[in-house]
Parts: C-alpha cells; structure tokens; sequence
C-alpha cells in the first residue's frame, strides 16, 4: 500500500528502514526468553501475538477487504476445539498433524457460513456475522459430551515438538511455546502481506472502495469476497491452534460477543489497513486488560466507552495518529 | 389431560406472541435503518431497559398499563440523548464506524445495566386479572399473553395509520426513497433522523415492557433479542417492513416449534432456516428498502 504520507526525498532510507526496524523488532522478542526468567511476562507476550494473529485476520477482512465480522473469535474457538479434541481423542503426540486437522476443518466450516454470508449485501453480511457467531457459541455451549459445555474443553495434553528436524520441547514449557507461537506469527504475517500486496490484494481494495465499480471492470465480487473471508478464517483457526497448545484450555467465554468486540478493539486501536497496526493494538489491548480487570468488575461500560472513544476521535487508531503527529511536525 | 387440540391452539397462540414482540423489535429497528441508513446494534439493550423501567415502575405501585405507556417514553427520551450526543457525528461517516459505535453503545448500556439492577434475575408482577386464563378451545390460555398481542395490534394499528394516512407519515416513506429530494422539498432532514431514532426506540421500549412477563428479566434478554430481531429483518429484507411482518411471524412460529420438540438446540434450526431462505433470495422475501 503506499502511504500518502510518504515524502518522495526519504524513500530509500524510509526503505532500508522498512527491513531493519522490523528484523529489530523480531530479534528483540525471539531473545527475550533466553534474557527473561520472569515466566508471567513471557505469557503475556506470548497471549498477546496469538491474538495479534487473530486481530491481522480480522484486519484482513476489515482494512483490505471491507468487510465487518463481528465475531471473528468463533473462528479461533473452531480451531482451538478440533486441536484440543484431535489431541484428546485422536493422537496425543501429532503436534503438526493436529494444526493441519484444525485449520481444514475450520476453513471446510467457514466455508459455507461465507458462502452465505457474501451473497447478501455489505451491511447484512455484517449482522449475519455476529448470527452465526451466536451459533456457534450456543452449539459449544450446550453440547456439554463433547466440548464440556461451561466447564470448557480440559486436559488437553501438551505434544512436542519438532521443527525442521530439530527438537525444541514441550508445548507445555512456556518458552518452547513461545519460540513456536513467534514462529508461526511471523511467518503468518509474512505471507500474508505478500497476499495483501499481490494484484489479489488489490482485487479485495478495489472492492472495499467501490464494490459496483469494482464489478464494472468484470470482478467476481462474491468470489473475491469469499476469499478473503477463508483467507481471515484460515488464518483465526491457525491463531486458536496455537492458542489451545498455549493454554491448554478452552472455555467457551473465549467465543463470546464480549471477546468478539475485543478483537474488534485491538484492531481499532492499531489502526485497521495496516496489518501491523493489529498486532500492536492486540499488545496495547491485552496489557490494559490485564492491568484493569484486576482493579474493577465493571469492564463491560469501560470497553463501551473506550470503543465510542475510538470511532468518535481516533478513526485510524494509534497509527493515524502516529501519521497525524509526523505530519504536525513536518508543517 | 390436554389433548392435541389445546397443544396445537398452545403452539399456535405462543408463536403468534413471541412472533409479535419479535416484530415490534425488528419494525423499530428497520425504521431507524431505513429513514437514517443507521443499523442500531444497541437496540437489543434499549429493549432490555425498556423491561427494566416496566418492572421499575410497577414495583414502585404504578399500574400496569400506565408503565406500558411510560416506560416507552423514558427509552425514547434516552433515544433522543444518544442521537444528539454519538450518532449524529457519525452521519457523514462509513457505515462500518456507525456499527462499531453502537455496538459500544451496546456494551456500555448492558454495563449500566448490570451496575444500576444486578445480575440476579427480576419478575414483572402483574395485576390479578391478568394472570388469570381463559379457555379457549380446550386450553387454558393466560391472559396476559392475549393482552400482549392486543397492545401489538393496537401500536402495529397505530403504526400503519400513521405512515399511511398523516401528512409526517408521508414525508417519511417519501424520505426513505429519495432523501434529497425530500429536503429539497423545505423538510429538514435532520428532524426526520432525530424522529426515527427516537420512535424506533420507543418501539424498542415497548417491545421491553411487553416481553417483561413472558420471560424473565435479565441482563442478557438484550443479546437474545437483538440477535433474533437481525434474523428477522434480514430475512424479511433490510429496511422492509411488511417483510418483517412476515419474517417476525414465521421466526416465532418456528422457534415455537423447534422449543416444543427439541429443546436445546432451537436456535440452531433458527440459523439453518435463514441459511435456506438468504442462499435462495439473498435480498430477503421482500427486497431491501420497501419502507411501507
């Protein structure tokens, strides 16, 4: 995407920049648990990537494709269940072949639900969202002899794991899971900025900025909006694998219209269209929200209020405003 | 011993009740959404306080009749104050932003909620008559379900004479259509958001106090509602309202139905019927927009 802000005398060092600032950023947190002894940290971190994943997909299908999903957690959950219940029921030792389990039957379960949903308009695929995401809450909720109903999906068991032939641990020692959970998210965003900045990219922009033009020139708009939907669904289901290896628990609260308006705060708050935006709105939003739920009862009118405060005054969330002040300051 | 036939006049007069609170719910929002183009997703928590107030100015002595009147009044006066103050600003922005406002606003009001009347579940009580019943064919039907579908009928009479017959009514289905020429035309359009949102949350108010002595009042009768009155007015077409006349009764028909034969999952055959009928007609039964 090209940044409007952007000065043309600056592009190479701004370009040099791009590749160093985010290498920095990866070295710094791929060496943080050989540095850090603190365990608590170390989970927070790693609570906070996973859910960056999951606010990138959603980001996916907000920022670039237009699209709102009011409940992108059911996807997360999805996948989370079928891991947990692969490893339960299945095999207790396939780490890989649990993940690979998980995405295919979250992606073969959102495809039908998309199919649905993009044939109406841009307005009802939204409220659809939010109809099917209660859905799939209430099925995890009341079919207690498979998922556990309240009490959640426990004793999921914690494989090992081996990576391009080398073997890194448990999942149940928090810095392997941690080293696993960097990996993954890393590479997800990799490859999904090459997607986003490919001619399939500029399809689901174009259809985001003018769904009829975009139509005109002779794009399948269902089609391209069905993908980038499965894109943002593969990519939540992949978060809630890494996040029932994580915690080895899954209750259905995580798939609650709560949890949902959360993810919808992190990419608010990092600045939806920027992909990295998300991941650093998922840091800001986990970090309060630990710091807050300790002190009060009350968070439900706090996030209320902070979700008005957004729309209202910072549209495009830390990074515009971030854009904002680059731009006072150069006048 | 019941008997199929007093069953069937049950099934038959429970599912034309929760298909009426179904509709006053969805006509309230559909009228928001078709004279402003806001789709209000806190209105699931304005029907929550609609039930609240009812069952506050009943506990505090006042009739029954008088807290349907009232408490419709409060819901839309709060109505008024969240339009002026966080919807408007947002007329001139993108859809998306107005949904992720008001599902804020959804948050925030539940949270009120929740800090001014708890958690613990609360009871509409009703004056004697009313929880008396009465046989009809066999069956022993409560009379406070009869009078719900009366004050249903009465505020839907109401509704349609005054789209249909009055001067405002007219300059409303005119601005549904076409906006600007309405304005044009020396109506300000402003009032006309103004109006909308408030009366679509007095609906909303009504629908509240209504379904108060059907079911329990909790914090999360909202969620439910609102979730079903989504189904209801995308089935029946966005911004229609004689389709969400028919998606309503059928909604209530068939969660009636799916509750009488198999409990705990209802709501999904709910879902699967609404996949059906939207891979079928994607616009809903009657198409977007016909606001008569």
């Amino acid at each position: 995407m090209i940044d409007p802000t952007s000065i043309p005398g600056e592009e190479k060092a701004a370009s040099l920049a791009k590749i160093i600032v985010p290498a920095a950023i990866f070295i710094a947190i791929a060496i943080l648990p050989f540095v850090l002894k603190n365990r608590f940290y170390l989970s927070l971190i790693n609570e906070m990537m996973i859910f960056g994943l999951l606010a990138m997909s959603l980001d996916v299908l907000l920022g670039y494709t237009g699209l709102l999903s009011f409940m992108h957690n059911a996807y997360l959950g999805i996948g989370a269940y079928i891991v947990g219940l692969f490893l339960i029921h299945v095999s207790p030792t396939s780490l890989w072949l649990a993940c690979f389990v998980g995405v295919i039957a979250t992606s073969l379960i959102a495809l039908p639900v998309g199919w649905v949903q993009v044939r109406t308009g841009g307005l009802a695929f939204a409220l659809l969202t939010l109809a099917f995401g209660m859905m799939f809450f209430t099925i995890v909720w009341k079919w207690y002899s498979l998922t556990g109903g309240d009490d959640g999906l426990m004793g999921v068991p914690s494989p090992e794991v081996h990576l391009f032939g080398w073997h890194l641990g448990n999942t149940g020692d928090p810095a392997v899971m941690y080293l696993l959970t960097l990996f993954v998210v890393s590479s997800c965003y990799v490859l999904t900025r090459r997607i986003i900045n490919s001619p399939f990219g500029a399809v689901l922009g174009a259809i985001r900025e003018n769904e009829e033009r975009a139509s005109f020139v002779g794009i399948n708009v269902r089609r391209y909006k069905l993908y980038g939907w499965m894109l943002a669904c593969i990519l939540a289901g992949i978060s809630g694998a890494l996040f029932i290896l994580y915690k080895g628990y899954i209750g259905p609260t995580t798939m609650s219209a709560f949890a949902g308006a959360g993810i919808l705060m992190m990419v608010l708050l990092g600045g939806m269209g920027t992909l990295w935006g998300p991941l650093v709105g998922s840091a800001i939003f986990i970090y309060i929200q630990d710091y807050i739920s300790t002190m009060t009862e009350h968070w439900e009118i706090y996030l209320g209020l902070v979700v008005i405060f957004l729309v209202l005054f910072m549209p495009k969330g830390f990074v515009g405003l971030g854009n904002y002040l680059k731009r006072l300051r150069k006048g | 011993m019941g008997g199929t036939l007093s069953t069937a006049v049950d099934i038959v007069l429970n599912s034309l009740v929760l298909g009426s609170v179904f509709l006053i719910v969805a006509v309230g929002l559909n009228i928001i959404y078709g004279l402003s183009r806001v789709m209000n997703l806190a209105h699931g928590s304005l029907y929550a306080i609609g039930a609240y107030t009812g069952y506050t100015l009943v506990a505090s002595g006042l009739n029954y009749f008088a807290a349907v009147l009232i408490a419709p009044i409060i819901v839309g006066l709060l109505g008024l104050i969240l339009e002026r103050s966080v919807i408007a600003p947002m007329r001139s922005r993108s859809m998306v932003y107005t949904l992720i406002l008001t599902y804020g606003l959804m948050f925030l009001l539940d949270g009120l909620i929740k800090q001014i009347w708890g958690n613990e579940p609360r009871f509409l009580d009703l004056p004697q008559f009313m929880r008396a019943t009465v046989p009809i064919l066999g069956s022993h039907y409560p009379v406070f379900r009869l009078v719900t579908l009366l004050i249903t009928a009465a505020v839907m009479a109401a509704l349609m004479l005054f789209l249909g017959k009055t001067k405002i009514g007219m300059a409303l289905r005119a601005s549904s259509t076409i906006p600007e020429m309405v304005s044009c035309l020396g109506i300000n359009m402003n009032n006309v958001h103004i109006g909308a949102f408030v009366l679509g949350c007095m609906l909303a108010g009504v629908a509240g106090i209504i379904a108060g002595p059907l079911t329990t009042i909790d914090p999360i009768m909202g969620h439910e509602m609102l979730i079903s009155s989504f189904v209801v007015i995308v089935i029946g077409g966005l911004g229609s309202l004689r389709g969400a006349v028919i998606a309503a009764l059928l909604i209530g028909a068939v969660q009636t139905l799916a509750e009488f034969f198999i409990t705990d999952l209802a709501m999904v055959i709910i879902y699967i019927l609404m996949a059906v009928i939207l891979a079928l007609m994607p616009r809903g039964i009657l198409g977007e927009g016909k606001f008569e």
